[in-house]
């Protein structure tokens, strides 16, 4: 203690325990207390999601309500199931047995219920049933408390909702999701929800709510999930249910030892290169057990799952048998169509714009050979149903003879069946221009449908996103039964390259956490040359993201979020693709002439008949010019142009293929579905513009992406062939990674399916568009055409790099195709201090 | 997460190691510690004086600035002191000593308080070997340097203007600042340490997030 008095910086005696008189005025100071407790939540992830639940829930109650009754309806599931297994008579109820009434010869529904006392002995005497009903009860028990938890925790959003975002939960339905996420960055600037900025962006909140589902998305869009298989007599096709994807999501995000420690964080050591192949043992064990425990767990899985279908389905297939034949899009189909950064309901109303188009593509690809058949058969069953029709209206009493009714149903739903296989007489097919409109809203297709409309691989592969009811709810039953195996065997295999992408594919963002790189949608990190970012894009084969995912992600973030600002190059990459597109769309007729055919679409595409254009925008002017608020000039101009023609010329499309639903009905359709049916009140006269802007935004995002994908035609010419689709589980390219001694890194990218080599397959040449007979058309009259275009767009702008070469060999990452002793080069970042093996993830200062 | 994260990282010989940790964790607590509030009636506070005093080091030079708070230094040499156990005497070893500045936040019947971190300081040692008496001499030296590198650190990050918990009301006032000593007033702090062989997370914060998801399924 002898240093407390050796120096002169000592404390004043005694100043802590009252101050001498008079000094009490000299400073004071006023706390600014947390009057909100919203400043600095501790886990923002789950704070957004809830929002935004809460948010598409429609407001705290309905949320409530309808939880309470999916708890109700679970008791009932299971008690309607028991009681129907041991207390019914069914005796008495198929009248083999009779009833000793006295008083009146009615049997009466009471009758066929065993005495109380009867069934609880036969319940408690039958083991199984006492097993299913106790795991039934743990399930119901943990479901209750977790919905306990839920109740406290939205409560506490809703608090948020009114007191910090100052929405009232009645008016919530009629808020966009846009709207309350302005409201949250807005207040981020006075209650600091995250501390690490001052300012949240529109980016980083969709990084929390979307953390893993990007990286399932771009799980997919690499082909890294083991969702398609080759079988020996369906073909290739694709099973990924919802336990499947449970399973998944349970192995790499959540579950107890998984990649993740945090929602926020990947553990440490799945970041460094050094012991990637003994985290890759330790990830196969753990997939091994999980499939095992699947496997055990199985047989009350898949009860679970027959009584839920039962119940959940019957009702509706008795009602309207059509339900069946219906159409849904696959939960495969919703992973490969979502964008990165796209929320569920963004997702939705893109998918379901798409719908009508989608299964009357479908419907074009009926067997000629079953419309015979199904006509034959339908002729039968109704004359034998007119007659039992006929006879019941003359006597009722033709019912009570046994099967009647049971008869009349079946050959009623089977009419209906037969039905579905007959094509109306009066409807004209045209698939290519139905696929194009299809792309318009679902974003996304593989190359080499473009021009092979008509084909019947087109319209397999279509199904596998665009499946029937019956057929999901097909693989949801099986899928307790297929589930272990697909993890045992398949996805074991895949560890050491979920491994490595999850180190490659992984950036800590400041403010935000470890997040999937494709979700930056950095076009120099993801882009793939072949759209649109040639030249800007430095990424390696590996790092590319497939289909154009980053570029058109990228646009669809853009527009969607018109806030948001993109890092200086995404906003080149961005204002250049918009002017471009607006060039199109302004109609500079005399370069447009001398184009190939996907240009001049576009041109008329948008430029369309200008008297239904202008129709159109004389009973939309009102809304017109609500529109364009707070947006610059340039781009309102394009918006408003762009609307209006968009529904004309998909008007006149629809009119061509001679359907008579047009696609302003549609539009409409779309914005009733933003639930703001409720018309007349003065809320949704303030919502208006929001909801306007957000349809603009949605057709502008359709024009982008028809334009995307003609450019990326064009540009591909006849060699493309590098389509994701027929892309195989490429084992090699994990050996390459673990056993290659090859020290030039270039040779250990192997020459798997996904690599492009130019096969001059049955892809189209640009020209050929819709007309079929020339899709074979070999490469050759392609080259000048491409040549061409590309010397024009380099003439446009000129960023686009002399031949477009892309420099991989630095930047290829470690693991998956490259050696594990490249590592110690990377160029990017090797702090101080580090052994060499530690290569550490591109840690991106994000600001 | 939701909170800063600092690291620092440190090679010392094994006499120095608490010394070392005392000179780190003092600087940062320095900079995060009021005087005492005396709240008066209108809402208003006014703020007691701190006082500092430097200290000299006996294994390495350098000497440090710290609050002059006996009971504040006990708590911290008692930290230090059990983290200097776990590593093992004069051994070969890397550790983890983490500073952990957070807020409480009151939340309703069936939870428990929420500890909230808002920055967390993470130093890690290197403790290193060292042959004869000269190279001692240099590591002493060598180990004064750094330090002063690392407090000129601490004090940049503390200078950008960054969020700190807003100054509370009287009745919030523990939910921010540990008010349990008397003559001066640090955030809410905590310090832990992980020693290399058990690096990963601690069985309680496993257990805590099992519970958590098994909820949140």
């Amino acid at each position: 203690m002898a240093a407390h008095f050796d120096t002169e910086y000592q404390r004043l005696e005694a100043s802590y325990s009252d101050s001498p008189p008079g000094e009490e005025n000299l400073l004071v100071h006023v706390p600014d207390g947390n009057k909100s407790p919203w400043h600095h939540i501790e886990n923002l992830d789950l704070f957004f999601q809830r929002v935004y639940n809460l948010h598409q829930k429609n407001g705290f109650t309905c949320m409530l309500l309808g939880e309470v009754f999916e708890l109700v309806q679970l008791l009932f599931v299971v008690g309607f199931t028991v009681f129907l297994a041991n207390c019914v008579d069914y005796d008495i109820l198929f009248a083999n047995k009779f009833v000793n009434h006295t008083d009146s010869s009615k049997v009466t529904l009471p009758d066929a219920f065993l005495p109380v006392d009867v069934c609880s002995a036969s319940i408690r005497d039958n083991v199984t049933v006492m097993f299913v009903l106790m795991i039934s009860g743990v399930f119901w028990l943990h479901r209750l408390i977790k919905f306990i938890y839920n109740v406290c925790c939205y409560w506490e959003i809703r608090s948020f909702y009114t007191n910090a975002l100052k929405m009232s939960m009645a008016e919530l339905p009629y808020f966009t999701w846009q709207e309350v996420q302005a409201r949250i960055v807005e207040i981020q600037k006075e209650h600091q929800i995250c501390i690490h900025k001052k300012e949240l962006t529109e980016l980083d909140i969709y990084h929390r709510i979307l953390r893993f589902k990007n990286y399932m998305v771009a799980m997919v869009n690499k082909s890294l999930l083991p969702v398609r298989f080759r079988l020996p007599l369906l073909g290739e096709c694709v099973f990924y249910t919802r336990g499947l994807k449970y399973n998944f999501e349970l192995i790499l995000f959540w579950g107890p030892g998984s990649l993740f420690e945090s929602e926020w964080s990947l553990k440490p050591q799945y970041k460094r290169g050094g012991n990637r192949l003994e985290l890759a043992d330790k990830l196969a064990s753990r997939i091994l057990w999980i499939g095992i425990a699947n496997l055990l767990l199985c047989p009350v899985v898949l009860v679970w799952q027959i009584l839920y279908a039962f119940f959940s389905y019957t009702e509706v297939i008795k009602r309207e048998p059509g339900s069946l034949g219906a159409r849904c899009w696959s939960l495969y189909g919703r992973c490969y169509l979502r964008h990165f950064n796209e929320l569920d309901h963004e997702l939705m109303s893109r998918l379901s714009k798409g719908y009508k188009a989608s299964s009357r593509y479908m419907n074009c690809f009926l067997s000629s050979l079953l419309t015979v058949v199904a006509k034959n058969v339908a002729f039968f069953a109704g004359s034998l149903l007119a007659v039992l029709i006929a006879l019941t209206i003359y006597d009722e009493d033709v019912l009570a003879v046994e099967h009647v009714l049971s008869s009349i149903t079946l050959l009623g739903v089977c009419i209906t069946v037969c039905r579905s296989f007959i094509p109306d007489k009066h409807l004209v097919y045209c698939p290519e221009q139905l696929l194009r409109l299809i792309l318009a809203h679902i974003h996304y297709m593989p190359d080499h449908w473009q021009g092979n409309a008509h084909r019947y691989e087109t319209r397999d592969q279509f199904s596998q996103l665009f499946q029937y009811k019956a057929v999901f709810i097909l693989e949801e039953l099986t899928s307790p039964l297929v589930t272990p195996f697909i993890l045992i065997f398949s996805l074991r295999r895949k560890s050491l390259e979920i491994i490595d992408f999850f180190r490659n594919f992984t950036v800590e963002v400041v403010g935000v956490g470890d997040t999937c790189s494709f979700a930056q949608m950095d076009i120099r990190q993801h882009g793939h040359p072949a759209w649109m970012s040639e030249g800007k894009t430095e990424a390696s084969i590996y790092q590319q993201a497939e289909d154009g995912k980053t570029e058109l992600s990228l646009m669809h973030f853009a527009i969607t979020n018109p806030q948001w600002q993109p890092p200086t190059e995404t906003t080149h990459f961005i204002s250049q693709l918009k002017e471009r597109v607006q060039r199109e769309t302004t109609g500079d007729r005399h370069t447009l002439t001398s184009l190939s055919e996907p240009r001049s679409l576009i041109a008329n595409f948008l430029a369309g008949p200008p008297s239904l254009a202008s129709l159109h925008l004389g009973r939309d002017g009102s809304l017109t010019n609500h529109g364009p608020v707070g947006v610059s000039d340039g781009a309102s101009a394009l918006r408003s142009l762009s609307v209006s023609s968009m529904r004309g010329s998909c008007s006149s499309t629809h009119r061509s293929a001679g359907h008579a639903s047009s696609a302003s009905r549609a539009m409409a359709g779309s914005s009733t579905d933003a639930r703001t049916a409720s018309s007349g009140s003065s809320v949704w006269e303030g919502q208006l513009t929001s909801l306007v802007l957000s349809e603009y935004a949605s057709t502008e995002m359709s024009i982008h992406a028809l334009y995307i994908h003609e450019l990326h035609k064009q540009q591909s010419g006849g060699e493309l062939s590098r389509h994701t689709w027929h892309r195989q589980d490429s084992d090699d390219s994990s050996e390459g990674g673990s056993g290659g001694g090859n020290p030039n890194p270039r040779n250990l990218i192997p020459r798997s399916h996904t690599f492009p080599i130019s096969t001059p397959g049955p892809i189209p040449s640009s020209n050929s568009g819709p007309n079929p007979d020339r899709g074979t058309t070999p490469g050759q009259e392609v080259r000048p055409l491409q040549s061409n275009s590309q010397r024009r767009y380099g003439g446009n702008t000129d960023s686009v790099g002399p031949g477009g070469r892309v420099v991989r060999s630095e930047r290829v990452p470690m693991g998956g195709w490259a050696e594990e002793g490249h590592g110690g080069r990377h160029p990017d970042t090797v702090p101080e201090e580090r052994s060499e093996d530690d290569m550490p993830p591109n840690i991106h200062k994000v600001t | 997460m939701n909170c800063r994260s600092e690291a620092l990282e440190v090679s010392v010989e094994g006499r120095q190691v608490d010394e070392a940790m005392l000179a780190l964790l003092h600087t940062i607590l320095l900079h995060r510690s009021t005087g005492k509030f005396h709240y008066k009636k209108e809402g208003t506070y006014s703020i007691g004086t701190v006082g500092t005093q430097d200290i000299d080091c006996d294994f390495i030079d350098f000497s440090f600035v710290r609050v002059s708070s006996d009971e504040l230094d006990r708590a911290i040499r008692k930290a230090v002191g059990e983290f200097k156990d776990a590593m093992g005497n004069g051994m070969d070893g890397m550790g983890q000593i983490s500073l952990e500045f957070y807020q409480k936040k009151k939340s309703r019947w069936p939870f428990s308080d929420e500890c909230i971190p808002w920055e967390v300081w993470s130093i890690k040692v290197n403790v290193v070997n060292l042959a004869n008496e000269q190279e001692r001499q240099i590591c002493r030296e060598k180990v004064g340097e750094k330090l002063g590198e690392k407090v000129i650190n601490i004090v940049e990050v503390i200078n950008r203007h960054e969020y700190l918990p807003k100054m509370p009301t009287q009745s919030e006032v523990d939910n921010v600042f540990d008010t349990s000593l008397k003559d001066v007033q640090p955030y809410l702090y905590k310090i832990t340490f992980q020693i290399t062989d058990t690096l990963g997370t601690s069985v309680s914060t496993t257990m805590r997030r099992l519970i958590k998801d098994t909820l949140a399924l």
